[in-house]
């Protein structure tokens, strides 16, 4: 039993989480469009988590994910506007401003990577310092205020808009229920990160850095690429979270988009089961991570628990969450 | 030799990432930014020393602040200006404390929070430094003049427009901001003005924190859980224009309007064009930032004759009528 909660801990709190939500609010949790809902507001963070999985997994930990998520959507949305002006058509601007993203956000993480392995500064003081960088230039980019995309329909579209389910209907039967192209990409991103973290030999590479450095040294396992690879993984997902969340909105707030996304990213992973140590993790843990701290959230506004005592019954779940799996260590 | 040419790339890209950082004239000092503005006085003239500390940009309003602020020094070349953002009180106090060892003449300070700036702003003004103070109020008369920003009566005036629009009867959603002094004071006159109106329910009040993404999960939940809404009280444009994605996403956007606040040039140019989701917002604006920096030099420079203590900002509900004369289309916020 007990190894099978240190193992399965994460769901059977969720599972639990969501038998509890479902029997005290039935019609209001249960609804497609509610489900929906807790999916697709958290899809940023969760494409963020994933990445940061596999950071945590190496034994290190990114902080500079929340500011940079403004960052490269900063970027990548002027980058939108000057195509635009120049009288490129709106969906390739579109496309070029997305790739743009994924691309900044590689090469951001990569730069931070490089950092980590030959310069021999530590994980976190070197995510933190990008932390205050890109969150700073976010600020310089964009004056203080906002950087909002002067595409009216495509890339707004890319972050609401999505495959229509024409058999369940919201708004008083007006609308189709819509499974967003966020909530796909969320999806891939976790397929593509699982197979990758346990498919290949870079998924096995990245554990046996975490669970022993040294020993991955004498092995001769090539550990300043792995880590480099880590962090660019991390910045890969950040462009990508950044297309759906500049897209939302379609816009860039330089001050608040993206602040302290890091926590939550790292709270899911951890509630997920990965260990902050290092070498052992896994991505369907973080996903269940994500959702357990969207289903959080969510019952709190249903339950109509005043601001000031939420942080107590998020930090209440997420302790059970962990304390469900802490023996874990020892195998 | 890989080693050495990817350390070379680091520091490279590195200085690169600085270049761009500064490239608005900001650098990245502990705590916040810092911006110096030096140019030759007038020969002969003693030359002022003037530090402006401010909230961090965090959301749209700050950002407008520090903008307003940034705008209103560079009509005075003829100051030394130092321009300083703090994340929080402490890091404020800090910041107080570098400008008065740089030698300023006076401070334009705007609170991160009233109370716990209260005895440092004390101190300073006991070491003869020149105190003006804007937006929100220190908890003694600390300061030499004093530009009040009234977050009740943007409670009061808020709460009273919606009341009047809905007819004395309605349900509503309220967002609130972070948690501090302003969004209190916002919150409890309003509640004060609904709760003398029997007719208006208000369902539910959950925090926005000012932000749009916040806003935008909170609203969304809310309305899963109530089938039946008028209108929200939303204390801030940015959190507004969180709030109408998840409006637009529920369908639900033709019958529920929003009464933001601050003075966002987006929502306001809305207003100005008739949009039925904004009917009105009321002015809290970012620009007596401006107002003060002006203020302060006129000041300094008529030998610190101060007529007038304290000079209340005054709100403004802005609606259809009168919203081109708030329209800044320049303006970051």
């Amino acid at each position: 039993m007990k190894g099978f909660l240190s193992k399965y801990g994460v769901l059977v709190a969720f599972l639990v989480l969501c038998i509890i939500s479902a029997a005290w609010k039935p019609d209001l949790f249960l609804k497609p469009e509610n489900l929906r809902n807790i999916i697709n507001q958290n899809v940023p963070v969760g494409i963020l988590a994933i990445g940061m999985t596999f950071v945590i997994i190496k034994g290190g930990i990114d902080l500079s994910v929340g500011s940079m998520i403004a960052f490269v959507g900063g970027l990548g949305l002027t980058l939108l506007n000057r195509q635009m002006a120049n009288g490129t058509p709106e969906l390739t601007a579109a496309m070029i401003a997305a790739g743009a993203m994924i691309g900044l956000g590689g090469l951001a993480g990569f730069v931070q990577g490089l950092i980590v392995a030959y310069g021999r500064v530590t994980p976190f003081v070197t995510t933190l310092i990008g932390m205050l960088a890109f969150r700073s230039m976010t600020l310089a980019l964009a004056n203080g205020g906002e950087v909002r995309s002067s595409s009216t329909e495509v890339w707004p579209a890319w972050g609401s808009d999505g495959i229509h389910i024409p058999w369940i209907k919201i708004a008083d039967g007006r609308m189709d229920l819509v499974i967003t192209y966020a909530i796909i990409a969320f999806f891939v991103v976790i397929g593509i990160a699982s197979f990758i973290l346990n498919k290949t030999r870079y998924g096995r590479y990245v554990i046996a850095v975490g669970a022993n450095e040294r020993a991955a040294r004498y092995s001769a396992i090539p550990v300043e690429r792995i880590k480099i690879l880590t962090y660019t993984i991390s910045g890969i997902a950040v462009g990508i979270g950044a297309i759906f969340l500049s897209g939302r909105m379609n816009s860039v707030a330089s001050g608040s988009q993206g602040l302290f996304f890091e926590l939550d990213a790292i709270a899911a992973v951890v509630i997920g089961g990965t260990s902050l140590r290092g070498g052992y993790g896994r991505i369907w843990g973080t996903f269940v991570g994500v959702l357990l701290l969207g289903v959080i959230n969510n019952m709190l506004i249903f339950a109509g628990v005043g601001s000031h005592w939420q942080g107590v019954v998020k930090g209440m779940v997420i302790l059970l969450a962990v304390l469900l799996q802490r023996e874990r260590r020892d195998v | 030799m890989l080693k050495r040419i990817s350390l070379f790339a680091c520091a490279g890209t590195l200085v690169l990432g600085l270049a761009v950082g500064c490239g608005g004239g900001e650098k990245p000092s502990e705590g916040g930014e810092s911006t110096t503005t030096t140019t030759s006085g007038a020969e002969g003239a003693k030359k002022f020393k003037v530090g402006v500390s401010v909230p961090a940009a965090d959301h749209g309003w700050t950002g407008g602040a520090l903008y307003w602020a940034t705008e209103a020094t560079k009509k005075y070349p003829d100051i030394e200006w130092t321009i300083e953002t703090a994340d929080t009180p402490s890091d404020q106090i800090n910041d107080l404390d570098t400008l008065a060892t740089k030698g300023v003449d006076a401070l334009v300070i705007l609170a991160t929070e009233s109370a716990p700036l209260t005895p440092k702003a004390k101190e300073l003004k006991e070491r003869g430094i020149f105190i003006v103070n804007v937006d929100r109020g220190f908890t003694e008369p600390v300061a030499d003049v004093f530009l009040a920003g009234d977050n009740k009566a943007f409670g009061k005036m808020s709460a009273e427009y919606m009341v009047e629009k809905l007819g004395g009867k309605g349900n509503i959603l309220i967002l609130r901001g972070i948690p501090s002094t302003v969004d209190t004071d916002r919150y409890d006159t309003a509640m004060e003005v609904f709760k003398a109106n029997p007719g208006i329910k208000v369902l539910d009040s959950q925090p926005g924190m000012w932000n749009k993404d916040t806003s935008y999960k909170v609203i969304q939940s809310m309305l899963v859980k109530h089938p039946q809404v008028d209108a929200i009280w939303s204390s801030d444009d940015d959190m507004s224009e969180g709030a109408e994605q998840a409006l637009k996403e529920a369908g639900r956007d033709k019958n529920i309007w929003m009464l933001g606040g601050g003075g966002k040039k987006e929502i306001v140019k809305r207003i100005m064009d008739g949009d039925p989701m904004y009917p009105a917002l009321v002015t809290y604006p970012p620009s007596m930032t401006a107002q003060a920096v002006d203020k302060c030099v006129e000041l300094l420079k008529n030998g610190k004759k101060v007529d007038e203590k304290e000079i209340l900002i005054k709100l403004d509900i802005v609606n259809k009528d009168n919203a081109k004369d708030f329209y800044f289309p320049n303006s970051v916020y």
